[in-house]
């Protein structure tokens, strides 16, 4: 690993938490109750199921794919683990949630692979399906958790706090944890940057496109799984259109947490401060009451500017003196795409 | 490269500074112990019948001179569940709600019961949960209405024959059923024989093959009451299309008062409509809220599930000019 770095790598891994930082300071003032205990744990409670997701899907794009399906996985992993929790309580709808996503993930795999498939048709068709099977299994209205279970440990995924941090965060906090371990410091991780990076080259090396393909799709159902545990915990009921544009806010988040759509380089602390700070963003813009059309422009517009960051920093990211001023003040970050 | 940076990082700044630049105006959180605060969470503001609903709840509550918080679930249970939690976090003394899903009620009651936050329920349902009260329309009153026009206009119509057809909505919309339950019993009050109950789930298509079967199967029902407008609209298309008069030989009413059906009384396609009142549905929210507040035992039209309807009107080609 390069012991210099560019402001341009800086950038990549730490712009959006700059943003993020910048937006924390300013909250306050827009809106004076945005530090009150019960806002803080709303917006973390809140942030945790695009969150989990978000990191799942970064793989997915770093390896240079999509999965467009997770809409249509969480509203099935939602769906198949409320009827989990009606048959067997809180241990089945657990099980029942995260295989449901890695079923979901393994039957994108397979279509990807076995039947050659480009991921992004694949998991477009997949989506309708996924979505399909929720709307059929919930065609005598939505699946519920009766309100006399409140006292459930399910239940409780949602609502509860640990030391004043909410449980659904707790579990994001753990799955990026995890997801950096593997990204970072496992041969897997490297392979996916690898792939994503040069699928030819990186055949040449030995790595499996099937066993990436089926590592990374089951690796977005998983997370998907684990995402549904704080969703339904809150929500308490979903049916076959339980999220829709789902997969478009997870993408959106990968995105403008610097993860490139090109593949091959990967940003899981940009991926969660960008989850953070949509999750912020949403929380000021319904707290002051921000019309709902404006709302969408305002986060449609933050995706812009950064995505125009990105173009401009990497058209006028060659050798020069704002590098070497950088790497002069002894910066080290992460250099994502470094395998390269 | 570095001012471009930052010039990108200013314009994102000021972005979303304008996003919210009218935060400061009428935001008076801590405004102190006296004033009653209530929060609205609405199902969707893009929809005309939920605008009038807002526009009812908020002159009623700025009436009696509380502070009114509004928000707009956008159709997303999600959103919904986030959004009202967030409404009781910001101290709000009562909650009025027309939840987009009353199946996601159920954590923002419990919420609600722990802070001590009386919940009134705006239309839709209410999920099984255990809310204050829920206002709905009085769809079994407004079945009625429709009975009794029918009646008399089969009268004016100089028919003779007693037999009528009622379409209704699919199986699992509970108050939408109570419609077609009200008409059956003023019509068969009145004489008539119901010969024909028959399903068309709601959509114009099915309310169409349905009629013409009813068609077929009746051809002597003298009038024929649905569920909803889309059908009723489509039924009395079906009316139409055998060559007969939806007005005048097969007295067709639907229930709504949506727009299409507005258009088609005004052109002689529709007898009749019954129509919502989402605007005083509004205001008796605001009523029961503030009877809640003052530990005022609330008195329901139907105490099981702890129902307060308010009050539906006919629309026919007489009244049909002072629809907005």
């Amino acid at each position: 690993m390069k012991t210099s770095t560019s402001l341009g790598s800086l950038w990549d891994t730490w712009g959006i938490t700059a943003i993020l930082v910048l937006l924390l300071a300013v909250a306050p003032v827009l809106t004076p109750d945005f530090f009150s205990l019960d806002n803080a744990q709303s917006v973390l409670r809140e942030s945790a199921y695009l969150g989990i997701v978000a990191a799942g899907m970064t793989f997915a794009i770093a390896s240079g794919a999509f999965d467009l399906s997770v809409g249509g996985q969480l509203a099935l992993c939602s769906v198949v683990s409320l009827i989990g929790f009606a048959a067997g309580g809180t241990a089945l709808a657990i099980v029942a949630a995260v295989a449901t996503g890695l079923a979901c993930g393994l039957i994108n795999a397979s279509l990807i692979t076995r039947l050659s498939v480009p991921p992004f048709v694949a998991t477009l068709g997949t989506l309708f399906v996924f979505r399909g099977v929720s709307y059929i299994l919930t065609q005598d209205g939505p699946k519920t958790l009766p309100y006399d279970q409140i006292g459930s440990p399910f239940v409780k995924i949602g609502g509860l706090n640990v030391a004043g941090v909410p449980v659904p965060f707790v579990i994001m906090l753990g799955v990026f944890a995890a997801a950096w371990l593997l990204l970072r410091r496992t041969a897997t991780g490297r392979r996916v940057l690898a792939y994503g990076s040069s699928p030819e080259a990186a055949k040449f090396c030995g790595i499996s496109p099937t066993r990436l393909r089926f590592f990374v799709f089951a690796l977005v159902g998983v997370s998907v799984g684990i995402a549904t545990l704080t969703y339904i915990t809150r929500v308490w009921t979903a049916d076959g259109s339980a999220q829709d544009g789902f997969e478009l806010k997870v993408i959106a988040a990968v995105v403008l947490g610097g993860t490139s759509l090109k593949g091959g380089k990967a940003t899981l602390i940009g991926t969660f401060s960008a989850v953070l700070l949509i999750s912020v963003l949403n929380d000021m813009l319904v707290s002051e009451g921000v019309p709902s059309a404006y709302q969408r422009i305002v986060l449609g517009g933050v995706l812009i500017i950064a995505l125009t960051i990105d173009g401009l920093r990497t058209r006028f990211a060659a050798p020069g003196s704002l590098r070497r001023a950088v790497s002069g003040l002894g910066v080290r970050t992460p250099q994502p795409g470094s395998v390269r | 490269m570095k001012s471009k940076i930052l010039v990108s990082l200013a314009v994102a700044g000021a972005l979303v500074m304008a996003g919210c630049s009218d935060s400061n105006a009428p935001s008076d959180n801590q405004s102190g112990s006296d004033k009653v605060v209530v929060g609205f969470s609405v199902y969707d503001m893009q929809y005309e019948f939920f605008q009038k609903m807002e526009k009812g709840t908020r002159e009623a509550a700025t009436a009696k001179g509380w502070e009114f918080k509004l928000h707009d679930e956008k159709s997303d249970e999600n959103e919904m569940v986030t959004g009202a939690q967030a409404l009781i976090d910001q101290g709000v003394d009562v909650l009025i709600i027309s939840p987009f899903k009353p199946s996601a009620l159920g954590p923002i009651i419990a919420k609600a019961k722990a802070k001590g936050v009386p919940v009134i329920v705006d239309d839709i349902g209410g999920g099984g949960a255990p809310y204050d009260a829920i206002v709905i329309s009085d769809n079994a009153g407004g079945g009625k209405l429709a009975a009794e026009y029918m009646a008399k206009q089969i009268a004016a119509n100089g028919k003779t024959s007693k037999n009528v057809a009622s379409i209704t909505c699919e199986p699992s919309a509970v108050y939408a059923a109570r419609r077609n339950a009200g008409f059956k019993a003023e019509i068969e009050k009145q004489g008539f024989k119901v010969v024909a109950e028959l399903s068309g789930n709601s959509k114009a298509e099915e309310g169409y093959k349905v009629m013409k079967d009813i068609l077929a199967k009746n051809p002597d029902v003298a009038g024929v009451f649905s569920c909803n407008d889309p059908m009723g609209v489509a039924a009395a298309n079906a009316v139409k299309d055998a060559g007969k008069d939806p007005v005048k030989d097969i007295v067709t009413v639907g229930f709504n008062a949506d727009p299409e059906a507005i258009t088609a009384i005004k052109a002689n396609g529709l007898a009749a409509t019954v129509a919502q009142d989402p605007a005083a549905m509004g205001a008796l929210t605001v009523k029961l809220a503030d009877q809640a507040l003052a530990k005022t035992p609330l008195t329901f039209d139907n105490a099981a599930e702890r129902e307060v309807y308010n009050p539906v009107q006919l629309i026919s080609k007489e009244n049909v000019d002072t629809v907005k």
